[in-house]
């Protein structure tokens, strides 16, 4: 049978941290972030998002989560999110409660202004040059 | 005997749906977006498929963290759009096809495919999108019933390690020949849908590789066996995190046996945060067997 990617779980997540400005999903992210994520799909339903809304910290309080994750959800910062565990799938849950577009979401993670994300997708987007590979580079 | 005719491919951009339940897909910013897909709706209009075996992924909607299949294939009538956080879309649900997705799913363990059998299930964006640019009227409004069977395969492409290209290809293998022991005379389509280059998440979000999307479009039919040896890691580092979903245009690919001719693209950058690729591909010995 054809290989065509490493069959070592080692080898294949090695490289994923080279990716500049990127945390790919693997399963430790994914065991971290179980609660928050599971917590985001909550909001998959028009009670909850109201509940949600209505008193954030204590419909928090409901779900097994550390306060470093709660005051982040709260804050919105989803790159903190990210790092502790979420999946943007996952955390799109919140930021649909919040009436944010992807587009807007998305930029919030960039250190860009919504205008100054938009101007750049209008433009072609982010280049890829110079943001394949931190060690590499290129 | 069921055949697959064609293959087509498109991303799955949730604004998209937003802008057709808005109304919004005259704005100028959206014009072209939907211009690209005027071809191919006028042509699936005649063309007439009975089913459409639809290859996406769930977006954290019907599957949350508690089960992560590989591959799914939805079995029931019908599939319901999901409540992605804004109600679900004004949509009409989703006809299925439960005999030949039965048939698939018999056939494909029997063929040490071992694919998840769903009985129940909602479908997102990801499944309701392409639906909409294939099926919806000339002038973006969806209609009132889908003119289409579906079998939904879903593919885990949100946890790592989502399947290799090679193994999407081979699932794709699998389901042709499915399909070609299926009694009943269907014309089926396969869809291959997600991509192209995007980045949803991180200060790197926002990426696009026009260079790449066009090369990855052009191999589809000047040397597609190319595509199956491309690694996870060249799709994270070329097309962003979440170009990975490519990977699922290459069970349309591995679906079609014979020769293969585009008959439409479409590309455009940007639509939201995403660099969308349509393609229109013939599967010509399918044709001939039936002649």
């Amino acid at each position: 049978m054809t290989q065509t990617m490493p069959r070592d779980v080692a080898a294949y997540l090695a490289e994923f941290d080279d990716i500049p400005g990127t945390r790919v999903y693997t399963a430790r992210r994914a065991r971290q972030g179980y609660h928050l994520n599971q917590f985001a799909m909550s909001l998959m339903k028009e009670d909850n998002r109201a509940r949600f809304l209505a008193d954030q910290r204590a419909y928090l309080d409901e779900w097994q989560l550390s306060d470093e994750i709660k005051d982040a959800v709260i804050a919105r910062d989803y790159n903190l999110l990210l790092d502790l565990g979420g999946n943007i799938y996952f955390l799109a849950k919140l930021f649909s409660t919040d009436k944010l577009s992807f587009q807007d979401a998305v930029s919030t993670m960039t250190g860009m202004t919504k205008d100054e994300y938009f101007a750049m997708m209008v433009g072609g987007g982010r280049s890829p040059h110079g943001n394949r590979s931190i060690k590499g580079g290129y | 005997m069921a055949r697959i005719t064609h293959g087509l491919s498109t991303s799955h951009i949730p604004a998209i749906g937003a802008m057709v339940d808005q109304g919004r897909t005259d704005e100028p910013y959206w014009q072209p977006i939907f211009e690209g897909y005027q071809w191919t709706k006028d042509y699936v209009a005649q063309e007439k498929p009975d089913v459409v075996i639809l290859v996406y992924n769930d977006h954290a909607s019907a599957f949350d963290m508690k089960f992560i299949p590989t591959f799914a294939i939805g079995c029931s009538d019908e599939f319901r759009p999901a409540d992605e956080g804004w109600g679900p879309r004004p949509v009409p649900p989703v006809p299925g096809h439960p005999d030949l997705a039965w048939h698939i799913a018999q056939s494909c363990i029997l063929d040490e495919f071992d694919i998840t059998i769903i009985n129940e299930m909602e479908v997102d964006h990801g499944l309701t999108v392409p639906m909409d640019v294939f099926f919806d009227s000339k002038d973006n409004k969806t209609p009132a019933q889908w003119p289409v069977k579906v079998v939904p395969v879903a593919v885990n492409v949100v946890t790592y390690p989502p399947p290799s290209g090679n193994r999407c290809w081979m699932l794709g293998e699998a389901i042709a020949r499915a399909v070609e022991s299926y009694p009943e005379d269907l014309n089926v389509h396969i869809w291959g849908t997600g991509g192209m280059s995007h980045q949803l998440q991180g200060p790197r979000a926002g990426l696009i590789n026009k260079e790449w999307d066009q090369r990855f479009l052009d191999l589809m039919t000047s040397d597609p066996q190319k595509l199956r040896t491309i690694e996870h890691i060249e799709y994270l580092r070329e097309t962003g995190s979440e170009g990975i979903e490519m990977v699922m245009w290459l069970i349309m690919r591995g679906a079609l046996q014979g020769k293969v001719t585009e008959l439409h693209r479409h590309y455009h950058v940007p639509c939201s945060n995403t660099a969308l690729g349509h393609i229109v591909l013939k599967n010509e010995v399918a044709e001939t067997v039936v002649a």
